[in-house]
């Protein structure tokens, strides 16, 4: 990954990653909108597995979102100063992931237009009833957040003059006191709002973690601790790739931007380690009792078709081989190793996300329900089809990009009141 | 497929107007079959979101000693629902026990359960599915985002998403023009975009066949078409009630020989009973 690199790497070379990433956003968006106009048949999803690889990206992205809002609550809430930099970063990836989720289960319905239903017509016993309320309070909190967070940095590029001047006091939003008296006002209302924030965003999660774990019908889901590894993962996701990101793109004195990617990664790795306990508990209860429809569904994870997924993605490449670099006494120190250790992180989550999922749903609800009607949609097993990984592929590109685009248009980094120091100039 | 099954059966006791709607449907039917029904001739239609009557617990109680798993249950819910291919309201469940030569099959139709405390209802994220005072689970259409939690959730299988498959996918042939009649008709014919197809659908023990008190006309297609008089259907709340296609008492066949529902300890408390083999 040449991304991984501290400094930009060739022009050639990131020209060719952003076309990469055009093409994919292109083929996506040909993808949604084919979905769009001609419904659901495109997909691979059956009556056995109507939850497939959109469901599992979504949690995915939002669990990316929950941790690095989490995260950011160390800064602003635990007054956690030495992370200062990286808070409107955590705070634009927690609305980024957010909106990428958001497309991603919006695409997953039926009738998408009548989403406003959840909340209109809103079931209280049901968990995605509650999930799509504290969405909605949860983005609230994040735009809030990200702008009171990135005030008086707007505030000081708008008076600077310069092209994107125009822009930057648009998102002021008319105000302009940088006043000590202002930012402390500043300060008690991001305290304010990431005290509020915390348990929204658990809910958010959690309340995601929920929907499945209240599924008696599927045995795997079924379990108290399901929406605890759903948070606990989700912060080691949230922190893998906010330490990427940080080695990509902070703009911070060399000597502070180490200080804090290797707080970051020694923070993604414990989580990692109590998510690794989390884990190990559940499937030594499960086999050990061994109830039949509940120990099926592990042994779809462990010992299925795809149990690749779990031991080569989750465990070895998304769990265990950044545990050891980080932990390791020459890569624990280099930026470039570090930032590796995040990608694969985040890579990892992908597959614990379809392990999830997908495992779960497998077996039929009885055993020879697949051979009771004879159609695609009865089949037995399920694997994404071209459509599928088009949007999947398709909507991370688009995030990626939008990435890119949004980051030179927002001060994200340089907090600490540097007004001469030229953060723009330095990507290009 | 498309010769929906009428086929004549024991007269029940409440059902007085039942045998002139009778005619009249399989008029209807043979003219569906023929892709000239009009929506106008599928019999009175009734609201969509029409409640049932309170003093009812439909259920079933179906005898698989009786059963001679000629599936005609499915094709005839095929025939009554429309359903197009890859949704099933009904199907038939076969297993084979034991290793050759000492083997058992084992056969049961699973309509919906039509469970008193559903896990399809309980997770629907906008109360589109919902219990009608007489126990029938059904799906407002219009209300229903095509989520498919509730698929998810349902242990018995018996929830199909409408991908929007045709049983032949060219335009404008009749197969296509025959509307359904379940919810009353209200949905008719399918079209691209518009409910029910991207909703999640089910088995509403027909709960289009009933009148405006919520009596049966005539009984769920499935029970009507059993040759073997296996399904039996009726009031589960009123110990005399009696099955409205073959005049038992329910709760007599219940007490008989003893009885089951499928995953019981799951604790759905489903309304539809086995007696077994």
């Amino acid at each position: 990954m040449s991304e991984s690199n501290t400094h930009a790497p060739a022009g050639g070379l990131r020209l060719l990653g952003y076309l990469v990433l055009a093409a994919l956003s292109l083929v996506g968006l040909k993808a949604i909108i084919g979905t769009l106009a001609d419904g659901h048949g495109a997909l691979a999803t059956t009556q056995h597995v109507p939850w497939g690889l959109w469901v599992a990206l979504y949690i995915f992205f939002l669990g990316l979102s929950a941790g690095s809002f989490l995260l950011s609550t160390l800064i602003y809430v635990f007054g956690m100063k030495s992370l200062k930099p990286v808070g409107p970063l955590a705070l634009l990836q927690a609305l980024g992931c957010l909106l990428l989720g958001g497309l991603l289960i919006i695409l997953d319905l039926g009738h998408p237009a009548r989403l406003a239903n959840v909340i209109l017509h809103m079931n209280p016993t049901s968990a995605m009833a509650w999930m799509g309320i504290f969405y909605n309070l949860y983005i609230l909190v994040v735009l809030v957040e990200l702008y009171l967070a990135m005030r008086p940095r707007l505030i000081e590029l708008a008076s600077a003059g310069g092209a994107m001047s125009r822009w930057y006091c648009l998102l002021t939003l008319g105000s302009s006191n940088t006043s000590a008296a202002a930012l402390a006002r500043d300060q008690g209302w991001l305290k304010a709002l990431g005290i509020l924030g915390i348990p929204v965003a658990i809910a958010v999660h959690g309340g995601v973690g929920a929907i499945f774990a209240v599924t008696k019908a599927r045995a795997l889901w079924y379990s108290g601790l399901f929406p605890i590894i759903f948070l606990i993962s989700a912060l080691a996701s949230g922190g893998a790739l906010l330490t990427f990101l940080s080695v990509v793109t902070l703009k911070v004195p060399e000597e502070q931007k180490r200080k804090i990617v290797r707080l970051l990664a020694r923070l993604t790795t414990g989580i990692l380690c109590f998510d690794l306990l989390l884990l190990a508990s559940e499937i030594l209860v499960v086999f050990y009792g061994g109830l039949p429809h509940h120990a099926d569904g592990w042994r779809q994870v462990l010992f299925g078709p795809y149990s690749w997924v779990f031991w080569g993605l989750q465990l070895a490449l998304g769990t265990l081989l950044p545990i050891l670099i980080v932990g390791g006494r020459r890569t624990g120190q280099s930026m470039k190793w570090l930032g590796f250790a995040g990608l694969l992180g985040v890579l990892g989550i992908i597959g614990a996300r379809l392990n999830i999922v997908i495992p779960a749903q497998i077996t039929p609800m009885f055993p020879t329900l697949p051979e009771a009607y004879h159609h695609m949609r009865y089949a037995y097993g399920y694997f994404p089809n071209s459509t599928e990984w088009q949007v999947g592929l398709g909507v991370c590109a688009l995030g990626w990009l939008a990435f890119v685009l949004v980051r030179k248009c927002l001060p994200l980094d340089g907090q600490e009141h540097s007004a001469t120091a030229s953060s723009g100039g330095g990507e290009a | 497929m498309a010769t929906p099954q009428d086929t004549p059966f024991p007269p029940s006791p409440p059902a007085e107007s039942r045998r002139e709607f009778l005619a009249g449907r399989a008029a209807t039917a043979v003219a569906g079959a023929l892709a000239v029904a009009s929506l106008g001739g599928c019999g009175p239609a009734s609201p969509p979101a029409q409640e049932g009557s309170a003093a009812r617990r439909w259920g079933m109680v179906i005898d698989l000693r009786r059963c001679v798993a000629c599936k005609a249950c499915v094709a005839s819910c095929k025939s009554e629902n429309k359903t197009p291919p890859g949704v099933a309201y009904n199907v038939f469940i076969e297993e084979e026990q034991g290793t050759f030569p000492y083997v058992r099959r084992v056969a049961f139709t699973r309509p919906c359960m039509q469970c008193a405390k559903s896990s399809c209802a309980q997770v629907c994220p906008t109360g589109a599915t919902y219990h009608r005072a007489d126990g029938i689970v059904a799906v407002d259409y219009e209300k229903c985002i095509g989520c498919r939690y509730c698929i998810a959730a349902c242990p018995y299988g018996a929830r199909s998403f409408d991908y929007g498959h045709d049983y032949i996918e060219k335009a404008g042939n009749p197969y296509n023009e025959i509307p359904s009649s379940e919810y009353g008709a209200s949905y008719g014919l399918r079209h691209k975009g518009g409910s029910p197809e991207g909703n999640v659908r089910k088995c509403t023990f027909c709960l289009h066949l009933q009148d405006e008190k919520g009596e049966y006309r005539e009984p769920p297609a499935c029970v009507r078409t059993c040759m073997g008089k296996a399904i039996h259907f009726g009031d589960l709340k009123d110990p005399e009630g009696v099955c409205v296609a073959h005049g038992e008492k329910m709760q007599a066949l219940l007490a008989h020989r003893g009885n089951y529902r499928l995953k019981e300890e799951l604790g759905n408390e489903p309304a539809v009973y086995y007696l077994p083999v």
